[in-house]
């Protein structure tokens, strides 16, 4: 009964349009209320206690940073210089800039942690540059909103820090460990379909009398950007820094890239840039700590059982259920963003995933990919709301493309379900 | 272009009128980056990790995140599904915004309350801090003070929206 009132307030409010961590902090409240009605002040004592807690944490401190760093190499200039040496590298002819795209999208996916910050950088070069080479404007908003959903799979990741805060036994190195082969899968899956459509509907003709720039000149430009996702994640893995000191490094090597090598951030800039980070990651920061409420009481008035229950006594099996989740996961990435899901859906699920003794590493792998699917799924695609703003273009024009995107995005994420090494190798041999 | 069925990313525009906390937020901001760079730094060149002052790193991660709510609360930036926001009779999305902004008015007003009794009990039973062996209440009782305000800026949406 309580649990209901819980869901249904939270549900309420949230299609009424109220914030969504106003929303669970509110169910959340009400339901404790209820469930200590005898007692001085309702027992919402708790409630302050649990959102302080949850948000007064050390290893969260990577989250605003990998936010910030975003903002910083969004600026940066080293999109373009990346985006002119995979030309020199892949070459020129139809589908070639759409591999470009993803390609570059999965690089700057090891340097954010993203996936809206890295649609919009980008997008602010290929989009115009592919308009050129004559691709649809709705066909490079597709493949540009699509590849920057590799990036919360590619470490690092914010959706990872915050899945591995909220779950004890999944540390940040080894979800980013684990992130690492699904997400070049996952930019497989894109540039198979991305190739093949431009060359059976003939885009980028035109792209095959460009010049092809010089390769060793371009990587020779492109270098201080590619060696960024060297610098985060190999001194993490040699053990230099934490992951939060690896954000703050990248920090510093971001502004010395942009204000003293390519010169794109100039001193006047940087308030703008830290105060847009301290917004962009309080904003997600709040609906964790209000989340934190809601888990408070879902966690104590033992809501998430019945589920557990309910899918133990399904007879679906441990395969099938995880295939009903992931459906599930999927379809509401489609109108919820991925952090939230991470707060609404983790404290629900672990008795599930206690009850078949899942991995908690790879079931955080696969519960991004599904959020990562969600982030290009119309109607509600945070990185496609980028990307078509960015082309000019309705994301009704974009559904032709982005379906194939998303159909060969679903294969690879199955590959993982059904395939656990494919997350789990990687974290093992590092000994994470 | 259609109506964006949520708005899940803040798309923050550069505002010409910064606000007090806009300044924390960034402020707050920068020195975390700043006392994290320091940590490296000063764990290799003396072996010697100064783990003091995560502590006070954690305090300014609170203070950031309740300023930048502030900040995202003028801009009406928070995290919501607009669906229903943006659809309907023009009497009705009034209706509908307004009753969003004073529903996260009301509920900062009542955080402001709760947070504000936890940090009197740090206070009342002089509770210490786990690192630093501080008073406790020097760092929670920031966090009613910043629920004021976000109520406040909240408020401001809605006497903006009403015109």
């Amino acid at each position: 009964m309580i649990g209901i009132s819980l869901f249904l307030i939270f549900f309420v409010l949230m299609l009424a349009g109220v914030p969504i961590g106003v929303s669970l902090g509110i169910g959340g409240m009400v339901a404790i209320a209820l469930a200590n009605s005898d007692t001085q002040l309702f027992g919402l004592f708790a409630a302050p206690q649990n959102f302080y807690a949850t948000i007064a944490k050390y290893p969260l401190l990577a989250l605003p940073m990998f936010v910030l760093v975003g903002s910083i190499f969004d600026r940066s200039g080293v999109a373009q210089r990346m985006v002119t040496f995979a030309i020199a590298a892949v070459g020129r002819g139809p589908g070639m800039l759409p591999m470009v795209a993803i390609l570059v999208a999965m690089v700057l996916g090891g340097i954010s942690g993203s996936g809206p910050a890295n649609a919009a950088a980008v997008g602010g070069v290929m989009i115009a540059a592919m308009a050129r080479a004559g691709y649809p404007a709705s066909f490079s908003a597709s493949i540009v909103g699509a590849a920057a959903a590799t990036d919360i799979l590619i470490p690092p990741s914010i959706a990872f820090v915050v899945y591995s805060v909220m779950v004890p036994g999944a540390s940040v190195p080894a979800m980013f460990a684990a992130g690492m082969f699904p997400g070049i899968l996952a930019g497989l899956a894109l540039i198979i379909p991305a190739v093949w459509l431009s060359r059976r509907h003939g885009f980028g003709k035109g792209e095959t009398d460009q010049p092809r720039p010089p390769f060793w000149a371009s990587l020779r430009e492109a270098s201080w950007g590619l060696a960024a996702p060297v610098l985060i994640l190999g001194g993490m893995r040699a053990g230099w820094f934490t992951p939060t000191e690896a954000a703050v490094v990248a920090v510093f090597y971001g502004l010395f890239v942009g204000m003293a090598v390519h010169r794109t951030i100039a001193w006047k800039d940087l308030f703008e840039i830290f105060r847009e980070a301290a917004e962009i990651s309080a904003v997600i920061m709040i609906v964790l700590g209000l989340a934190g409420i809601f888990a408070y009481s879902v966690n104590t008035l033992g809501i998430a059982d019945p589920i557990a229950h309910a899918v133990a006594e399904s007879g679906l099996g441990s395969t099938g259920a995880l295939l009903l989740l992931f459906t599930i996961l999927i379809v509401v990435g489609m109108f919820l963003d991925g952090v939230s899901i991470f707060l609404i859906f983790v404290p629900l699920l672990m008795p599930v995933v206690q009850l078949f003794n899942w991995d908690v590493v790879w079931f955080g792998v696969i519960l991004t990919m599904a959020v990562a699917i969600g982030q290009f799924t119309p109607p509600m695609a945070v990185n496609l709301m980028v990307s078509c703003r960015m082309a000019k273009v309705s994301m009704e024009q974009t559904i032709p493309w982005v379906l194939w995107l998303v159909a060969s995005f679903v294969v690879a994420a199955l590959l993982v379900v059904l395939v656990p090494e494919l997350a789990l190798w990687l974290p093992r041999s590092l000994g994470y | 272009m259609p109506a964006a069925f949520s708005r899940s990313f803040p798309v923050s525009s550069p505002s010409k009128n910064s606000t007090p906390e806009d300044w924390i937020a960034a402020l707050g901001m920068a020195a975390l980056c700043v006392i994290t760079m320091l940590n490296v730094v000063v764990r290799y060149l003396s072996d010697e990790s100064i783990a003091w002052t995560e502590e006070f790193s954690v305090f300014l991660l609170v203070l950031t995140t309740m300023a930048g709510t502030a900040a995202a609360a003028l801009r009406d930036n928070h995290i919501r599904i607009e669906f229903f926001l943006e659809r309907g009779s023009a009497a009705r999305r009034r209706r509908l915004a307004l009753f969003g902004a004073a529903i996260t008015a009301l509920f900062f007003l009542a955080l402001a309350l709760l947070t504000g009794r936890m940090a009197w009990d740090d206070y009342r039973y002089a509770e210490i801090s786990s690192g630093l062996g501080v008073p406790r209440w020097w760092y929670t009782a920031w966090v009613p003070v910043f629920s004021l305000v976000i109520a406040y800026r909240v408020f401001q949406t809605i006497k903006r929206k009403e015109k």
